[in-house]
C-alpha cells in the first residue's frame, strides 16, 4: 500500500513537471527527426544527386560519349549545361579527342563550388575518372579498328559499359561495434537521440528528490519510519517505466513517424529479446545515475546543471552528437568511457551489423556493471542524504 | 506515556552540546508547551523525539507503542500535488483504510477549513492555507503524541482558534501533545505545563497554573512621584515591592491587601497614572526568566 502510493506520487509529480516531459519527450522526439532530417543526404544509402555543368570548347563524338559515359555514372544528377555557380564544373581541354590515346593528355579541370561536401565530391571524381577510363577505351577501340566508328552513341555507350563492367559481389559481414560509418541517417539518429533522452531521465528524478527534501515532505516519511529500500524502489520503479516507454515510443518514431515525413524509416532486424536486454540494461543504467545524481546534488538547480552537463558530455564523446567514424582515433578511443556510447554500439550492431543477443551482450554487461556500481554508490549515498535530513528552522 | 532519561546530543563539530541531561516525563492527556529562545535545544529535542536524529546518548523510552503525529515548522507536503492527493497520499502512508480512513479525512479537512481547496494544488494555495494544510496532514495520522513545532505560523486568527481547538481536544481525548511556538498566547492556552530550554538543558519546568497562578500581583505606575507612606502601608501589609522605572510589582497579595492598598491611593490627591491587577502573561514572564530574549 504504502509502495503504491509512494509511486502513485511520483507519476503525479512527473506529470505536473512540464519541463520534465519536455526533456524526456519532445527534446529527443526533435532531436531525432530534426538530426535524421539533416543527415539524411550525408547518410543515405543512395548515392548523392549532383547538378554539374560540362563545358568542352569543341564538340566532338568524344566529348559526347563523355557526357553520355559520365550521366550513366552519376543517376539521378542534373548535367544540364547551366551557368549555375552551385553546380560542379567540368572543363574538357580544346584537343580533348586528340590526346585522348596520348600517354599525358590534357588535364580536364574538375572546379567544386565551395558549399559541395566532400561525399560529393568524392563521388563526383570517381564518376569523371570512369567516364575518362571509358571514352579513352573506345578511342583505344575505334583506333584499333576493333570497334566501328560509326556506331550510335546509345551502341556505343553499351558497348563499353559490357566491356568494363566488372562483376563483384557485395557482400555485408556481420559485425558489431562502432558502425556508424555504414549507418544510414535514420540508423544513427534514432538510437543516438533515444539514448540520449534515456539519460536524461536522471534530472527530474534528482531534482524532484531535492524539493521533496527542501519542501520537509521527507521529513515527515523519515518520521514514518518507512523502509529506506522501500522509499529507493519508489524512486526507481517510476522512472524505470518512464525509461521503457522512452524507448518504446522513440523507436516507433523511427520505425513508423519518420517515413511519414519522407524521411527514410528504421528498420528492426534481429531478435526482440535482443532489444528488451538492451532497454533493460539501459534502463538501469540511466536511473542508477540519476540516483547517484540525486544523492550527490544538493538542490534542483545543481542537479539540474550537474545532470545537464554530465550527459551533454557523455553525449559529445560517446559519438551520440558527432558519429564515431568521423572522430580521429584518438577521440574514438575516448568514446569508449562514455556509456552512451557503449549503448549506440549495441543498436548498431542491431541495427547495421545485424548482430545477435549474443552480439550485443558484452555493451550490455557494461552497462548493467555501471548501473551496479553508480546504483550501489548511489543507493550508499542517497540512504546518507536521507539519514542526514533534520528538522529545520526557518 | 514517554520518559526522557538523560537524554543528550551534540552536533559533529559543535563546541558544546545542542542538548545535555534532558528528563522529562509526559502523561497522557497532558499538553507541554515548549519555550526556548533560539538555539536552545527545542529543534533538537523534537528531531529526536520524531527518529530524525540519531540518539547519542540517554534513553527516550515509550510506556507502550511509539507512534507520533508530526506538524514540522518545514511545510511538509508535496507542492505539485493537489490537497486532496497530499491527504489521500498520507492517509495511505498512515495505513488509514475503510471508515476510520474516511472519518479521519473529514474531520482534518473540516477543523483545517479546507473543504474547499481540496481540487487545488498546494503550490497555489496562500501562506496561511498551506499552513492548515501542513497541519491537517499532521494531524490525519492516528498516534498517542503529537508534535507540533510553529504549526500555526501565518494562519488567519479564525483559523488559528480552530486548530487551537484541535490541539486541546487532543488533549482533551488523551493524547499526549508537545508544543513549541514563538505565539506565547499560544502555548498558554493549550499547554498544562510548560518546559523552557536554555543551552540545552531544561531551566524550568512547572505547572503552567502554578507557574502564571503564583505570580498574581498589582502593576502601579505614578504620574509623578511615588504617594508618601505607601512604603509603609506594605510594610505593615507584609507585602513585598520590585521597583519599576516609573512605578512598583506589587505581588502575591490577597483581597484585604488589596483592598487596603486602594483606598489609601484613592485618598491620594493625584491618583495613579496606571492600575493593573493580575497575573501577568506567560510571555512577561517568559522574558524575564529567559533574559529578554525570545
Amino acid at each position: 500500500m504504502r509502495l503504491r502510493a509512494l509511486v502513485r506520487k511520483e507519476f503525479l509529480l512527473l506529470l505536473r513537471d512540464p519541463h520534465a516531459l519536455a526533456v524526456l519527450f519532445i527534446m529527443p522526439t526533435l532531436f531525432l527527426i530534426l538530426m535524421a532530417g539533416a543527415m539524411s543526404n550525408y547518410l543515405q544509402d543512395k548515392p548523392p544527386a549532383l547538378r554539374v555543368t560540362l563545358t568542352s570548347p569543341q564538340s566532338s563524338p568524344y566529348s559526347e560519349f563523355f557526357g553520355a559515359a559520365l550521366a550513366a555514372q552519376l543517376p539521378g544528377s542534373d548535367l544540364r549545361g547551366t551557368t549555375d555557380t552551385r553546380s560542379a564544373r567540368i572543363s574538357l581541354p580544346e584537343d580533348f579527342a586528340e590526346s585522348l590515346l596520348e600517354q599525358n593528355p590534357h588535364a580536364l579541370v574538375l572546379s567544386f563550388p565551395p558549399q559541395l561536401d566532400k561525399l560529393s565530391r568524392e563521388h563526383l571524381r570517381g564518376a569523371v575518372r570512369v567516364a575518362l577510363a571509358q571514352t579513352r577505351l573506345l578511342a583505344f577501340l575505334e583506333d584499333s579498328g576493333a570497334l566501328a566508328g560509326d556506331l550510335p552513341l546509345a551502341e556505343r555507350l553499351q558497348l563499353i559499359q559490357q566491356r568494363t563492367r566488372s562483376p563483384v559481389e557485395e557482400r555485408e559481414l556481420l559485425a558489431s561495434g562502432d558502425l556508424s560509418g555504414r549507418a544510414n541517417a535514420s540508423q544513427l539518429s534514432v538510437p543516438a537521440w533515444l539514448i540520449f533522452g534515456m539519460f536524461f531521465v536522471a534530472l527530474p528524478m534528482a531534482g524532484a528528490f531535492q524539493r521533496e527534501q527542501q519542501s520537509g515532505a521527507l521529513l515527515r516519511l523519515r518520521a514514518l519510519d518507512l523502509n529506506l529500500g522501500l522509499l529507493t524502489l519508489s524512486k526507481l520503479l517510476p522512472y524505470l517505466s518512464i525509461n521503457l516507454l522512452q524507448f518504446a515510443l522513440l523507436l516507433g518514431i523511427g520505425v513508423y513517424g519518420l517515413p511519414l515525413l519522407g524521411l527514410q524509416g528504421l528498420s528492426l532486424p534481429g531478435s526482440p529479446l535482443a532489444y528488451v536486454l538492451l532497454a533493460i540494461s539501459l534502463t538501469l543504467a540511466t536511473c542508477s545515475l540519476g540516483l547517484l545524481l540525486a544523492a550527490l546534488a544538493r538542490s534542483a538547480e545543481q542537479a539540474l546543471l550537474l545532470g545537464g552537463g554530465i550527459n551533454i558530455i557523455l553525449a559529445a564523446l560517446g559519438g551520440i552528437m558527432v558519429p564515431k567514424s568521423v572522430m580521429p582515433e584518438i577521440m574514438g578511443r575516448l568514446a569508449e568511457v562514455s556509456p552512451m556510447s557503449w549503448a549506440l554500439d549495441a543498436f548498431l550492431t542491431l541495427l547495421v551489423g545485424q548482430g545477435t543477443l549474443t552480439d550485443i551482450a558484452p555493451y550490455c554487461i557494461r552497462l548493467l556493471l555501471l548501473a551496479a556500481v553508480f546504483g550501489g554508490g548511489g543507493w550508499l549515498l542517497f540512504r546518507r542524504r536521507v539519514l542526514q535530513t533534520q528538522w529545520t528552522n526557518h | 506515556m514517554l520518559e526522557l532519561i538523560n537524554l543528550g546530543h551534540r552536533y559533529p563539530g559543535a563546541d558544546s552540546p545542542a542538548l545535555q541531561g534532558i528528563d522529562l516525563q509526559l502523561q497522557p492527556g497532558q499538553c507541554l508547551g515548549l519555550l526556548g529562545s533560539n538555539g536552545a535545544g527545542k529543534t533538537t529535542l523534537l528531531s529526536l523525539l520524531a527518529g530524525v536524529l540519531p540518539l547519542q546518548q540517554g534513553e527516550i523510552r515509550w510506556h507502550g507503542e511509539r507512534s507520533l503525529g508530526l506538524v514540522p515548522q518545514q511545510l511538509a507536503f508535496y507542492a505539485e500535488l493537489k490537497v486532496r492527493e497530499n491527504l489521500e497520499l498520507f492517509a495511505d502512508l498512515y495505513r488509514l483504510r475503510g471508515a476510520e480512513r474516511t472519518r479521519r479525512l473529514e474531520l482534518c479537512i473540516a477543523i483545517c477549513a479546507l473543504q474547499d481547496k481540496l481540487p487545488r494544488r498546494a503550490a497555489r494555495l496562500s501562506g496561511g492555507e498551506q499552513r492548515r494544510l501542513n497541519f491537517a496532514i499532521g494531524l490525519l495520522q492516528p498516534a498517542r503524541l503529537y508534535l507540533f513545532d510553529e504549526a500555526t505560523v501565518g494562519v488567519d486568527a479564525a483559523s488559528r482558534q480552530r486548530l487551537l481547538n484541535a490541539v486541546e481536544q487532543l488533549t482533551a481525548e488523551g493524547h499526549g501533545v508537545i508544543y513549541t511556538s514563538h505565539y506565547l498566547d499560544e502555548v498558554e492556552r493549550v499547554a498544562q505545563r510548560i518546559v523552557l530550554l536554555h543551552e540545552g538543558r531544561v531551566r524550568l519546568d512547572l505547572d503552567s497554573r502554578q507557574l502564571l497562578g503564583d505570580e498574581h500581583g498589582l502593576l502601579l505606575e505614578w504620574q509623578d512621584e511615588e504617594p508618601a507612606g505607601l512604603r509603609a502601608l506594605l510594610s505593615r501589609l507584609q507585602l513585598s515591592a520590585e521597583a519599576l522605572p516609573r512605578g512598583l510589582r506589587i505581588a502575591n497579595l490577597g483581597a484585604v491587601q488589596l483592598l487596603e492598598i486602594t483606598r489609601f491611593l484613592s485618598e491620594q490627591a493625584q491618583p495613579p497614572r496606571l492600575l493593573r491587577f493580575g497575573r501577568p502573561s506567560l510571555e512577561q514572564l517568559y522574558l524575564r526568566l529567559n533574559g529578554g530574549r525570545l
